[in-house]
C-alpha cells in the first residue's frame, strides 16, 4: 500500500469500528459525510472496510440489522461445536478455547507425483510441498505445528517468537522461530536443510540431544537420535532445493542418484539397464518434468543407447548380455 | 437501530454487504490472476482500490448478475488504462489482458462459501490475542462492544480500538492472502486439489 492510501484505510477502518459501537449519532454521521466529501477515494476505502468487517459475519443480507441473538451467523456454525453457558471469565476462556478447536483440527495438504505445491499459511509462513508428499498444519496460539506424514516440504517461517514453529517428521522434530528450512522423511529418519537463520533438530524423547543448524548446513537425524551434520559447501543446500523451481541441479551426483530423483517426480520411470553406468557422475541443471531430456543428455555424454519407445519408461544403456 | 440512518447510509450498507458476499471473497483470485500476468503489486493495489471506489458510487447493485465478472471487468479496464498511460509495458501484456473474456469466469478453485468461511476462521485465528478475543466475541458470539467492554473490564474505547485493528487486519488479509495454487509449479500434466 502506498503511504497515502494506507492512511485512508486506517481512517476508514476507524469509522467502521465506531459505527460498530452502537453509539453512532446523527453528529457522527454528519462528520462521516464531511470526511467522505474530502477525497473521492475515501468512499471506496470505507466500502472496503465495511465489507471486510462484514465478511466476518458471513455477510448476512442486511435488509435489517439482524439482532445477534436471533440470527445465527454462518461463521458461528464453524466455531460452534459445544454447549457453553457464557458467563464468568472461565466460560469466556472455554468459549475461546472451543472456538479454537475447529482451527486446531488442522488442514492437510497432499501432492501427487510430480506436483510441487506452494501453500501460504495463515500466520504468514509458506510451506512448499514437494512431490508425492503430505503435510498437516495446525496453527495454535502458543505454537505452530506441522507434521510431515510423507515426503518433503520447505518452510519459510514468519517470525513470531511467541509461537515456535515445530515440524514433526516421524520421530524427528525440527524447531524454528523465523527462518527457512526443509524437512524430508527418509528411511530411518529425516533430512534437514537450512536456507536461512537457525533451527534446532532432535529425535522425539531425545531432546537432550539436539543439533543446532545454521543457514547453509544440512543434517540427517536418525530415529535412533543419531545426528550427522553434513560438511558440504553451503551452495549444495540451494542445489538440493532446486525442486522448488521444478529443477534438479546435479553437481557430481551419480547417475543412479539422479535416476532415483527423477523417478520421484514422474510416472514415466527411468530405468538403468546397465548398472555399471550407475556410478558415473553428472553436472548440470535439468527440468524434473523432462526425464527424456535428461536421458538424451546421458546418451550424448556417455555414448550409450537410450530407448524411449515405451511410453511407460525410458531405458538407459544396453542390457548386459 | 442506530440513529441517523438515512437513505444514503442504508444504500451504503446494502452495497457493503453485497461486496462482502459477492466481491471480497474473490479478491485473492483476481489479484492472483493479475500477479500471474506480472502486474506489479503497486499497480494491483491501486486498480483494486479504484475499482472499489467505482462500486461505492453505484446507485444500486441489484442489476448486476455476475458480480465477480463485473468486478473483474472494472479492474481490467482500469488496469488497461493505467498501463497505457505508463507506456512502459510491452504491448503484448495489454493485449493479453485485453483479450480476457468476461464470460469465462476465473477458474473456480474455491468451493464456494464454505471455503470462504474456513478462510475467515484462519484470518481470525491469525489476529493478535487481544484483538482476536474481541473480534470473536463481537462477530462469532454477536456481543455488543459495550458488553465486551464490561465483560473484559476494559473501556468501550479500548474495545473499539481492537475492533479497528481487527478491521484493518482482515482487510489486509483479503488483499494479501495468496490464492492457493497461484504459485503452483506444474511439473506433471495431472494436478489434483487434494485437501481436506
Amino acid at each position: 500500500m502506498s503511504v497515502q492510501t494506507s492512511a485512508i484505510w486506517d481512517e476508514a477502518a476507524r469509522w467502521v469500528a465506531r459505527m460498530d459501537a452502537e453509539t453512532w449519532s446523527a453528529e457522527d454521521e454528519r462528520a462521516l459525510q464531511l470526511w467522505l466529501a474530502g477525497d473521492p477515494r475515501r468512499r471506496g476505502a470505507l466500502l472496503e472496510a465495511e465489507a471486510a468487517w462484514l465478511t466476518l459475519s458471513g455477510a448476512e443480507s442486511s435488509e435489517q440489522q439482524p439482532s445477534a441473538e436471533l440470527t445465527r451467523s454462518p461463521i458461528k456454525g464453524l466455531f460452534e461445536r459445544r454447549q457453553v453457558v457464557l458467563g464468568g471469565s472461565a466460560a469466556l476462556a472455554a468459549s475461546l478455547a472451543a472456538g479454537f478447536l475447529w482451527i486446531a483440527a488442522g488442514t492437510s495438504y497432499t501432492t501427487e507425483l510430480g506436483e510441487v505445491r506452494r501453500v501460504p499459511l495463515s500466520d504468514g509462513s509458506i510451506a512448499t510441498v514437494n512431490t508425492n508428499s503430505r503435510i498437516e498444519v495446525k496453527l495454535a496460539t502458543d505454537r505452530r505445528h506441522v507434521r510431515i506424514t510423507r515426503g518433503e516440504a520447505w518452510f519459510q517461517v514468519a517470525k513470531d517468537p511467541s509461537r515456535p514453529f515445530v515440524v514433526e517428521a516421524g520421530r524427528i522434530r525440527v524447531q524454528a522461530v523465523g527462518t527457512a528450512f526443509s524437512v524430508g522423511r527418509v528411511d530411518g529418519g529425516a533430512r534437514i536443510l537450512v536456507t536461512e537463520g537457525v533451527v534446532e533438530a532432535w529425535a522425539a524423547d531425545a531432546d537432550g540431544h539436539k543439533v543446532r543448524l545454521i543457514a547453509g548446513q544440512s543434517a540427517f537425524v536418525g530415529d535412533n537420535a543419531a545426528i550427522r551434520v553434513d560438511t558440504t559447501a553451503p551452495s549444495s543446500v540451494d542445489r538440493a532445493l532446486a525442486w522448488r523451481a521444478g529443477l534438479i541441479d546435479l553437481s557430481g551426483q551419480t547417475l543412479a542418484e539422479a535416476v532415483s530423483e527423477f523417478n520421484r517426480y514422474n510416472r514415466r520411470k527411468l530405468v538403468l539397464a546397465d548398472q555399471r553406468l550407475g556410478g558415473e557422475q553428472f553436472d548440470g541443471v535439468f527440468q524434473l518434468s523432462d526425464p527424456e531430456g535428461f536421458a538424451m543428455a546421458v546418451r550424448d555424454s556417455l555414448s550409450t543407447p537410450v530407448d524411449v519407445s515405451d511410453p511407460g519408461r525410458i531405458v538407459i544403456g544396453r542390457t548386459p548380455e | 437501530m442506530p440513529i441517523g440512518i438515512d437513505v444514503s447510509t442504508e444504500m451504503r450498507r446494502r452495497t457493503a454487504s453485497w461486496v462482502a458476499r459477492e466481491i471480497m471473497p474473490h479478491e485473492p483470485q483476481i489479484r492472483a490472476w493479475l500477479a500471474r500476468k506480472r502486474i506489479a503489486l503497486d499497480d494491483i493495489d491501486e486498480v483494486v482500490q479504484e475499482a472499489y471506489c467505482r462500486l461505492a458510487l453505484l446507485d444500486g447493485v441489484g442489476h448486476i448478475e455476475n458480480p465477480k465478472a463485473y468486478f473483474f471487468s472494472i479492474v481490467r479496464n482500469l488496469l488497461i488504462r493505467r498501463l497505457k498511460r505508463q507506456r512502459i509495458v510491452p504491448f503484448e501484456a495489454i493485449a493479453e489482458i485485453d483479450s480476457y473474456c468476461d464470460e469465462t469466469p476465473l477458474p473456480d478453485r474455491i468451493a464456494g462459501g464454505r471455503m470462504d468461511l474456513a478462510r475467515v476462521a484462519c484470518f481470525i485465528a491469525a489476529l493478535p490475542e487481544r484483538c482476536r478475543n474481541v473480534v470473536q466475541l463481537r462477530k462469532v458470539e454477536g456481543w455488543s462492544q459495550k458488553r465486551i467492554a464490561e465483560h473484559l473490564g476494559i473501556s468501550e474505547k479500548a474495545v473499539e480500538k481492537q475492533v479497528w485493528l481487527g478491521i484493518k487486519a482482515i482487510r489486509l488479509a483479503w488483499a494479501r492472502w495468496e490464492e492457493e495454487g497461484a504459485a503452483h509449479v506444474e511439473l506433471a500434466p495431472r494436478m489434483t486439489e487434494a485437501r481436506k
